[in-house]
């Protein structure tokens, strides 16, 4: 990093007139009573934007704060942020290798298509039953095991799809017995604060599976074979400029290159997102699912069982969480930890998309797949960068928290 | 109302029924901690080492302690390792008559890998469970803690997996180490390398290192910066968290580097998640001369989990297994009779060395006095599976009157480090090629991705 | 007779107990070698360190109603801050000219010694200004550990203060999920600045009474276990006053329903924030205290397991009672360090060390399920009450009217409960 002193200005910038947008707004908006719902957020991104230049505009005029408006301060932050870092280390290859940069890009993409395949079972979990699972880490955990003894073990050379098919009704029927058991209760309205008493139950469940893996399964790294392998491909032929696959590996123009095992996983990540969409706009159980989850009473007024629906959401977002893992498994070396942190990123993306908006997760796993990337791409310091990945993701979660806890696609809280 | 009171009831039963083992647990303990797994052979000899032999076996066994991480966060499959080791050392011990016609008991405790907690396992240890001695040991970190219980303690600890310099540079009289050191392992990967360069004609000019942020891998990846810059190349070091498992933004920058030479430093599944990962972006063991960590030398696993991973250059501790002496072979083939294993992992056969040093430091004193164990392992000459086992530097003969560096304290000074490459996919670690050093030698080193 | 009057009756003998537990005589039948063992000491210094962290955050989550998943960050900082204090600062009575010089009252000087390279044994700044700038006779004192723990404690009130603000507009799985990631971002950090923190390998702390104390060695449990229950004592005499007083109706009114509680004029800003500090100063003073006793501290202290042990504690010893939370730990505490066994049941051999740990979850799941108030909580209720038909009143007035002295027995159970046992049923 040459010019440190640039980048570490800009960031002192965005981050002083930010707060002061966030803090002033609000209370300019509440003398001169107008709306304040989005005067502090809005105030900080604008703040953080452009400084005094828009914030006295903007406390002068003080027109209504849309998306829109939003939007457009966002989009200036982050090329104020690019830019700086561009002049600041011009040597670095977020900056000067463009090929790098695409690779990046579409590594973040492919993974973050994953994550929000992932990131959907907990969002529809929250959706109807209004509880954070922590123990979604563990069934994507259990979702990669099975699918690696299946096709490994028990059943060797049998279809990869069987075994993701063996993990999807694994993981569906834990969810489906605990939900009865343990999450039905809790919703039945005799308690006080389900919400709390959810998600520590949540946890102990968490607790229990991974060391009850652990003990079944010992503590041996595993992983599945590649599912479907590419063919050995060359266009134009010998040379390979254009696109050049080998079983684990493509490479378009002699730039973007996509391993075999991701390339697979995102694919069936696509697949199955199209199918849950199906299921949830199509299909009658699907919609009596969205109807509890924008209104309970009224679905329970039409005849929707409720209840029910809470144990079909739980189990179908703890199979989401599963057939995520079992997708991966043939990318990462396997064990009963693997969860914790994947867990722990689909928090981050939920609260980013909004909690229990079923869009947000999925544009939510495409920003963390990407910021995850950056992150990774564009720290200079190589002994730092690698580091810090797992605190990437936390810091967007703090920032959602305490900006806009209500997220990109949010209902108000 | 009722169901919901008679639930209740039977929970607590069920505490109280589990609080009521635990009041028993002081008798239990013995038996349990020396835990044999699935291996029943194993556990007799803790369970009741007085019904194989003569009647004086029944006299109060001598009882060593071994540490072994055997939970998350520690590296388990390590960790089950040296424990299988270590009780067929217990085994071994008993079947020859004991220690001064004494059964021995071996007690096995689980580290978890954390210094936190190995200071509470090796104080239970001394003063709960009453060891003379204590072997075995796989974290640095739980080894920078435990010696400093063993010293207030004044037991004895041979350790038989810890790297830190600093645990001998501190020069205690009470730890001894036959373990390599991290500094000089770093030194015969950098020989290797220049080596390669100097002998074989490769082009290496820049190195890529993978290390992990942990007390081993920081060290290790500095001294061997070091040494590669005085060897005239250069070298990036990235270090990543323990628990990384997406390599792709790292494999990029690595790739960006365009390194000659990759040398990953990251153990465990870490170091399976990039080696695999990288070959997944054509920068592989395949593409670029890789030296592979050393978990990669657990054949099965490895092949499972990088299924290209061909061409892994890999650092093995201890000869070749053609080399191996008359302890090491009855130890191998012991330990594949128990575990299905073809070969011993270095770590565990350190490990059996560790208990059978103790024992013999006990027979040549006489005594179970742990100050005379320490006086007998000063002076000891034992044959074990690494080979003849001494420590030359010790309070005879001090670094300072030796004129070498503290961390040869008590430090046994030449495990034998050989480098091998798998090179057929699918081979098996017993027959991998041994490319390093010349003596060694049973084939050339196949190096890829030469113009 | 009155269950006030029985707490405080057991309470003392509970106390006078564990102060004698150290002087218990190896002829005391066969518990004797136990418990005098060295072993057993450092058990019980763990079981009060937990039961601190497990009575604190009953106050947070149990009275309060802020399910914090933070507590071990708070603990981590406190212990991190007390290390590093040891690590970097030292008084002289000259100016060191090498290292960063602040000066202090008379002659004496503030010395903050420079960050070392990783993997080196470079000498530090104070070292070769030894040998070069400092006069002789020179006087170097490392920090006093009371001190640096104070400044543990005080880090610990400030990021409390901190997170306790920040976190004033989010509920129940919001809260959760901010305190996580403060939680891990925390620990990602310690993880990577290993020139400062030493990472993975742990900072290293110097022992509680570095000289020993009454004749006691720096080695010696003893004097750690009285720390630590002089701690535990305080700890508990603060949150039972607390409790009682009227900062433990406020917190518990804004559980119940913060709007209604700000309607009455509780000011809910301060209180939550309050309730914060409090908690997070006890957890950095149990894990300052730790820290210095086990001599090493490292990031894992900080992973979500850790901090589910500390939850699974409270949960199962009693939520919503920070005495029955503070048992539950010293229980768990025994009784996972004891089950680490394995035992033979017929021809099945079932290896403990991981399988302790699935009924621990599995027992977490249970206590949750249909015991909501804990295990422990209805047997200390059970005694306290003597027998007397209980059921009819519910857990939680009972439990609050053990603070307000004044309110009689008779009055609440005459009134109908709304809530806990019976409903559930």
């Amino acid at each position: 990093m040459e010019n440190a002193a640039i980048f570490g200005w800009a960031l002192l910038w965005i981050l002083f007139w930010g707060a002061l947008g966030g803090v002033v707004t609000p209370r300019i908006y509440a003398r001169k009573d107008l709306e304040i719902s989005q005067a502090s957020f809005g105030g900080a991104v604008i703040g953080a934007a452009l400084g005094p230049f828009s914030l006295v505009p903007l406390w002068i005029a003080s027109p209504k704060i849309t998306g829109r408006l939003i939007g457009i301060a966002i989009a200036i932050v982050i090329g104020i942020f690019v830019a700086s870092f561009a002049l600041a280390d011009p040597d670095n290859l977020c900056v000067a290798n463009g090929g790098f940069v695409i690779s990046q890009l579409t590594n973040g993409i492919v993974i973050g298509i994953i994550y929000g395949l992932m990131a959907l079972g907990l969002t529809l979990i929250f959706s109807i039953l209004g509880v954070v699972s922590f123990a979604h880490g563990e069934f994507y955990m259990i979702g990669g095991m099975v699918t690696y003894f299946m096709s490994a073990v028990w059943l060797p050379g049998v279809s990869p799809l069987v075994a993701i098919l063996a993990s999807c009704i694994v993981t569906f029927v834990i969810g489906y017995i605990f939900e009865r058991i343990f999450l039905r209760p809790m919703g039945s309205g005799e308690i006080e604060r389900p919400t709390e008493y959810a998600i520590l139950v949540t946890f102990g469940l968490a607790f229990f599976l991974q060391y009850f893996t652990q003990a079944l399964t010992s503590a041996v790294p595993v992983k599945a074979q590649r599912f479907f392998p590419f063919p050995r491909v060359e266009l134009p032929a010998e040379s390979g400029t254009l696109l050049k696959m080998t079983p684990g590996n493509v490479t378009i123009f002699d730039a973007i290159s996509v391993p075999n095992p991701r390339f697979t996983a995102a694919v069936l990540a696509l697949i199955m997102l199209a199918a849950l969409l199906w299921f949830l706009y199509r299909t009658w159980v699907g919609k009596a699912l969205r109807a509890v989850s924008q209104d309970r009473q009224a679905a329970a007024v039409t005849g929707i069982n409720p209840n029910s629906m809470n144990t079909l959401a739980f189990s179908m977002g703890a199979m989401l969480a599963g057939l995520s893992g079992a997708s991966l498994v043939q990318v990462f070396s396997w064990l009963p930890q693997v969860g914790i942190p994947a867990a722990a990123r689909s928090f981050v993306i939920i609260v980013l998309g909004g909690m229990g908006s079923l869009p947000g997760a999925f544009l939510g796993g495409l920003i963390v797949g990407l910021v995850e990337a950056a992150g990774t791409g564009c720290i200079p310091d190589a002994t730092r960068a690698a580091a810090y990945i797992p605190a990437y993701s936390m810091v967007i979660l703090t920032l959602v928290l305490l900006l806009k806890p209500t997220g990109l696609f949010g209902r108000e809280l | 109302m009722n169901r919901k009171r008679t639930l209740f009831w039977s929970i607590l039963a069920l505490t109280i029924l589990a609080l009521v083992l635990t009041a028993c647990a002081p008798q239990a303990e013995t038996v349990g901690e020396a835990e044999p797994a699935a291996e029943e052979a194993a556990a007799a000899p803790t369970e009741a080492p007085a019904e194989e032999s003569s009647d004086d076996m029944s006299m109060e066994p001598i009882k060593i302690g071994a540490l072994a991480p055997l939970s998350a966060p520690g590296a388990v499959v390590g960790g089950e390792a040296m424990r299988d080791a270590m009780l067929i050392a217990a085994d071994v011990l008993n079947a020859r008559g004991g220690i001064m016609g004494r059964p021995v008991e071996v007690i096995i405790v689980d580290t978890e890998g954390l210094p936190e907690r190995g200071t509470a396992v090796v104080e239970r240890l001394i003063n709960q469970d009453g060891v003379v001695g204590i072997g075995g040991g796989y974290h640095s970190s739980v080894g920078v803690a435990a010696k400093e219980v063993a010293r207030d303690n004044g037991i004895p600890i041979v350790f038989a997996e810890t790297w830190n310099d600093t645990i001998t540079s501190v020069q205690y009289d009470e730890i001894f180490r036959i373990a390599p050191l991290s500094s000089e392992v770093s030194a015969v990967d950098v020989n290797f390398i220049q080596w390669l360069r100097d002998e074989n004609g490769m082009k290496l000019d820049k190195v890529v290192i993978l290390t992990e942020n942990t007390d081993y891998g920081i060290p290790a990846a500095e001294n061997t910066t070091a040494l590669l810059d005085g060897a005239g190349i250069a070298a990036v070091t990235f270090s990543v968290d323990i628990g990384t498992q997406d390599f792709a933004g790292i494999v990029e920058r690595v790739k960006a580097e365009s390194p000659d030479m990759i040398v990953i430093l990251a153990t465990g599944e870490a170091s399976y998640n990039f080696t695999q990962q990288a070959a997944d972006a054509g920068i592989g063991p395949q593409d670029v001369p890789t030296m592979c960590n050393q978990v990669s030398l657990v054949s099965d696993a490895f092949w499972v989990n990088v299924p290209d991973g061909n061409n892994c250059f890999v650092r093995r501790i201890g000869l070749p297994q053609k080399l191996y002496n008359d302890v090491a072979q009855e130890l191998v083939a012991e330990y594949s009779d128990r575990t299905g294993k073809d070969d011993i992992e270095s770590y565990a056969m350190a490990s059996y060395d560790s208990i059978m040093l103790i024992a013999q430091a006990i027979e040549d004193s006489g005594s179970t006095d742990p100050g005379d164990i320490i006086d007998a392992l000063e002076n000891i000459n034992h044959m074990g599976a690494l080979g003849p086992i001494t420590f030359p530097i010790n309070r005879s003969n001090t670094p300072e009157q030796a004129g070498v560096d503290p961390k040869w304290w008590h430090q046994f000074p030449d495990p034998a480090i050989t480098i091998v490459q798998y090179q057929e996919a699918g081979q098996d670690a017993v027959d991998t090629a041994v490319v390093y050093p010349d003596v060694y030698q049973t084939d050339p080193p196949v190096i890829v991705g030469q113009e | 007779m009155n269950p006030t009057a029985i707490y405080r009756v057991a309470g003392s003998i509970a106390i006078v107990l564990l102060l004698a537990i150290p002087f218990a005589s190896s002829e005391l039948g066969g518990v004797g070698p136990l418990v005098l063992s060295s072993y057993f000491m450092h058990l019980a210094i763990t079981a009060f360190f937990y039961a601190i962290l497990a009575s604190s955050w009953s106050l947070l989550a149990g009275y309060a109603g802020q399910f914090s998943f933070g507590h071990m960050a708070f603990m981590a900082i406190g212990g991190y801050t007390s290390g590093l204090i040891g690590k970097f600062f030292r008084f002289t009575t000259a100016p060191s000219e090498l290292c960063t010089d602040i000066p202090l009252l008379g002659n004496w000087w503030l010395v903050i010694l420079n960050i070392r390279r990783v993997g080196t044994i470079d000498e530090s700044c104070l070292d070769m200004a030894r040998a070069e700038t400092l006069p002789a006779g020179t006087l170097i004192v490392f920090p006093p550990v009371w001190a640096s723990i104070a400044m543990g404690l005080v880090m610990g009130a400030t990021f409390g203060l901190l997170v306790g603000w920040l976190v004033l507009r989010l509920r129940s799985t919001y809260l959760a999920l901010f305190t996580i990631g403060f939680s891990e971002i925390l620990r990602a950090s310690i993880s990577a600045e290993i020139p400062i923190t030493e990472g993975q390998s742990g900072l290293e702390l110097v022992p509680l009474f570095p000289g020993g104390l009454l004749g006691f060695t720096s080695t010696s449990k003893i004097p750690p276990y009285y720390a630590m229950l002089l701690l535990f004592l305080l700890a508990m005499a603060l949150m039972t006053w607390l409790a009682g007083s009227r900062f433990g109706l406020f917190i518990r009114a804004i559980r119940e329903d913060e709007e209604a509680a700000a309607a009455l004029g509780v000011n809910i800003v301060r209180y939550k924030v309050l309730v914060f500090v409090i908690t997070s100063t006890l957890a950095a003073a149990a894990g300052a205290l730790q820290g210095h006793y086990i001599g090493i501290i490292t990031p894992n202290t900080l992973i979500i397991l850790q901090m589910s042990l500390v939850i699974a504690m409270a949960v199962i010893g009693g939520l919503e009672n920070i005495y029955a939370a503070s048992v539950g730990a010293i229980v768990i505490t025994f009784a996972l360090e004891l089950l680490r066994t394995s035992i033979n049941i017929g021809p099945l051999h079932v290896d403990m060390t991981l399988w302790r740990l699935v009924f621990f979850g599995l027992l977490l799941m249970l206590t949750l399920r249909f015991q909501r108030n804990g295990l422990l909580f209805p047997i200390l209720e059970r005694i306290s009450r003597g027998g007397v038909a209980e059921e009819t009143v519910s857990i939680r007035e009972e439990s609050e009217e053990d603070w307000e002295e004044e309110v009689e027995v008779d009055q609440l159970e005459d009134s109908p409960s709304d809530s806990g046992e019976e409903s559930a049923g």
